[in-house]
């Protein structure tokens, strides 16, 4: 819209009846714009808080199961004795340790994915180790265990 | 009627000298030699795994391990002295066979794979057993003088498909290939596994892996239809404070141009050097490096091919340890052909 463009040039500090009817639907436009960018950006906001809650509770819920795992077997394994019995300690330890160093609170942390694929990996091992088969469903329904 | 043999550029042949029909009506997935050369066993999709021995110019069939599997075996090793096979299935387990002097006999079966084991190798101190699967995992296991075997370490590295694994010739050193177009290396550091490297360079799944004999290159074969050399450069780079002793490895040569098809196997003769590769063009090749390329830059010749060697894709292809120029290979085919590689007698 050149015309408009030169007319705006031409009376650039007085508001120009004219200008204002010629400009409506250009202004009219940007607000609504203004506006519904803001809107989203609430509504992206609410929403993203919703799925990395989800997310989260996921994550938290499968590393707290292993978590409750392990440290159940420790506890279970507390007085055994042997050769056998020191390593599965030795690898419960080691998942123990993996779950209480990982950053709970730091979602950007960029190791995030890695580390949690190091503790499945740990939690595999030792359920092969104890031969037990652990059957975890993890989601919004109730957590079903079976062994 | 099929070609027998057929020679590169004319200074190499490859013969056949003997086609079995060893996993009839089904696939033949995979074929390897006894650490002594005297033995070649086979498995394939109608779930058995088949050992074969000379007998005269011929081979037969001298065991049949048909109880351990309820679906597809997709590869068999043999432990380091040869009194051990190990199976991977699609059933998602791995069996361990004795042998013993009636034949074989299925000693554990190891379970904890999510689904399909693609593949399994025994590491040069025959302490160590490597599995891989679809669930995209490895997990590598420890076994005792009692034949226990237990899970130490399940690595999570891959992102896809996990296809083959193997072990370098001397060092406790994996390689694994993958759907996700790449080739990672594990090794033990303080107590536990991890993965020390990743090549990347292939454009499609990586199917196929072979150290040379002396362990200081590794080819792999991919879907992309080229086969890489990777180098691991020892001294590190000059000018560069090394503060690890990690080599670092990097690819040296690419073959392309050679296969028409995804190359599912690629083997390396750890006495003449030569590679083979098998290919979905149901093609066999052979290739040599030039003697006088550098090093760090060399420079592959194809030197023999068949290009009929199988009916269908040819799976898979291995060197006699023994027996310099004798290669054995199988298809979708069901059979499993053998060959004779000669290289030209002058020069």
């Amino acid at each position: 819209m050149p015309l408009a463009a030169c007319s705006m040039a031409a009376a650039a500090s007085k508001p120009d009846l004219f200008d204002g009817i010629l400009m409506a639907e250009e202004r009219f436009h940007g607000e609504g714009y203004q506006d519904g960018y803001a809107e989203g950006n609430r509504i992206g906001v609410t929403e993203g808080r919703i799925y990395g809650s989800l997310h989260g509770a996921r994550i938290g819920s499968e590393v707290g199961c292993y978590l409750g795992f392990a440290l159940t077997w420790q506890h279970l394994l507390h007085n055994c004795t042997g050769e056998k019995h020191s390593k599965k300690l030795k690898a419960l330890e080691s998942l123990v340790g993996m779950i209480q160093k990982f950053p709970y609170e730091d979602p950007t942390y960029d190791k995030l994915q890695e580390d949690l694929e190091k503790i499945r990996g740990k939690f595999k091992q030792v359920c092969s180790m104890l031969n037990t088969h652990p059957d975890f469903r993890i989601g919004l329904e109730r957590s079903v265990l079976t062994f | 009627m099929r070609a027998g043999s057929a020679s590169g550029s004319g200074m190499a042949t490859l013969t056949l000298s003997c086609r079995l029909a060893a996993h009839p009506d089904s696939r033949c997935w995979f074929v390897a030699w006894s650490p002594g050369g005297a033995l070649l066993a086979s498995c394939g999709g109608d779930r058995s795994v088949r050992v074969w021995g000379r007998q005269g110019e011929s081979w037969v069939c001298r065991a049949v391990l048909d109880e351990g599997h309820q679906r597809t075996v997709r590869k068999v090793a043999w432990s380091l002295c040869g009194n051990y096979l190990a199976s991977a299935s699609f059933d998602a387990t791995t069996c361990i066979w004795k042998k013993t002097p009636d034949g074989f006999e299925c000693v554990t079966t190891l379970e904890g794979h999510e689904n399909e084991v693609k593949s399994v190798a025994w590491s040069p101190s025959g302490s160590l057993l490597a599995t891989c699967s679809r669930d995209k995992s490895v997990w590598i296991w420890e076994v005792d003088e009692e034949d226990e075997y237990e899970c130490v370490s399940v690595l999570n590295s891959h992102t896809q498909d996990v296809k083959h694994v193997v072990w370098h010739p001397t060092q406790e050193l994996l390689a694994s290939a993958s759907y996700d177009d790449t080739v990672k290396l594990y090794r033990e550091e303080e107590d536990d596994w991890v993965c020390c490297t990743t090549l990347e360079g292939h454009e499609s799944t990586v199917w196929g892996l072979a150290f040379d004999g002396a362990g200081r290159r590794l080819a792999s074969c991919s879907d992309d239809r080229t086969v890489r050399i990777w180098s691991s450069d020892e001294q590190g780079e000059p000018g560069v404070a090394c503060s690890s002793t990690e080599p670092s490895w990097k690819c040296i040569c690419t073959l392309s141009g050679y296969h028409t098809r995804t190359i599912y196997d690629v083997a390396w003769c750890h006495l003449t050097g030569a590679l083979a590769t098998a290919c979905g063009d149901d093609a066999i090749r052979i290739f040599e490096e030039e003697p006088l390329a550098e090093p760090q830059q060399p420079t592959f010749a194809l030197m023999a091919h068949v290009p009929r060697a199988h009916a269908q894709d040819v799976n898979c292809v291995a060197w006699n340890p023994a027996e310099p120029g004798l290669l054995a290979s199988c298809s979708d085919d069901g059979e499993v052909a053998f060959w004779k590689y000669q290289r030209p007698e002058c020069c």
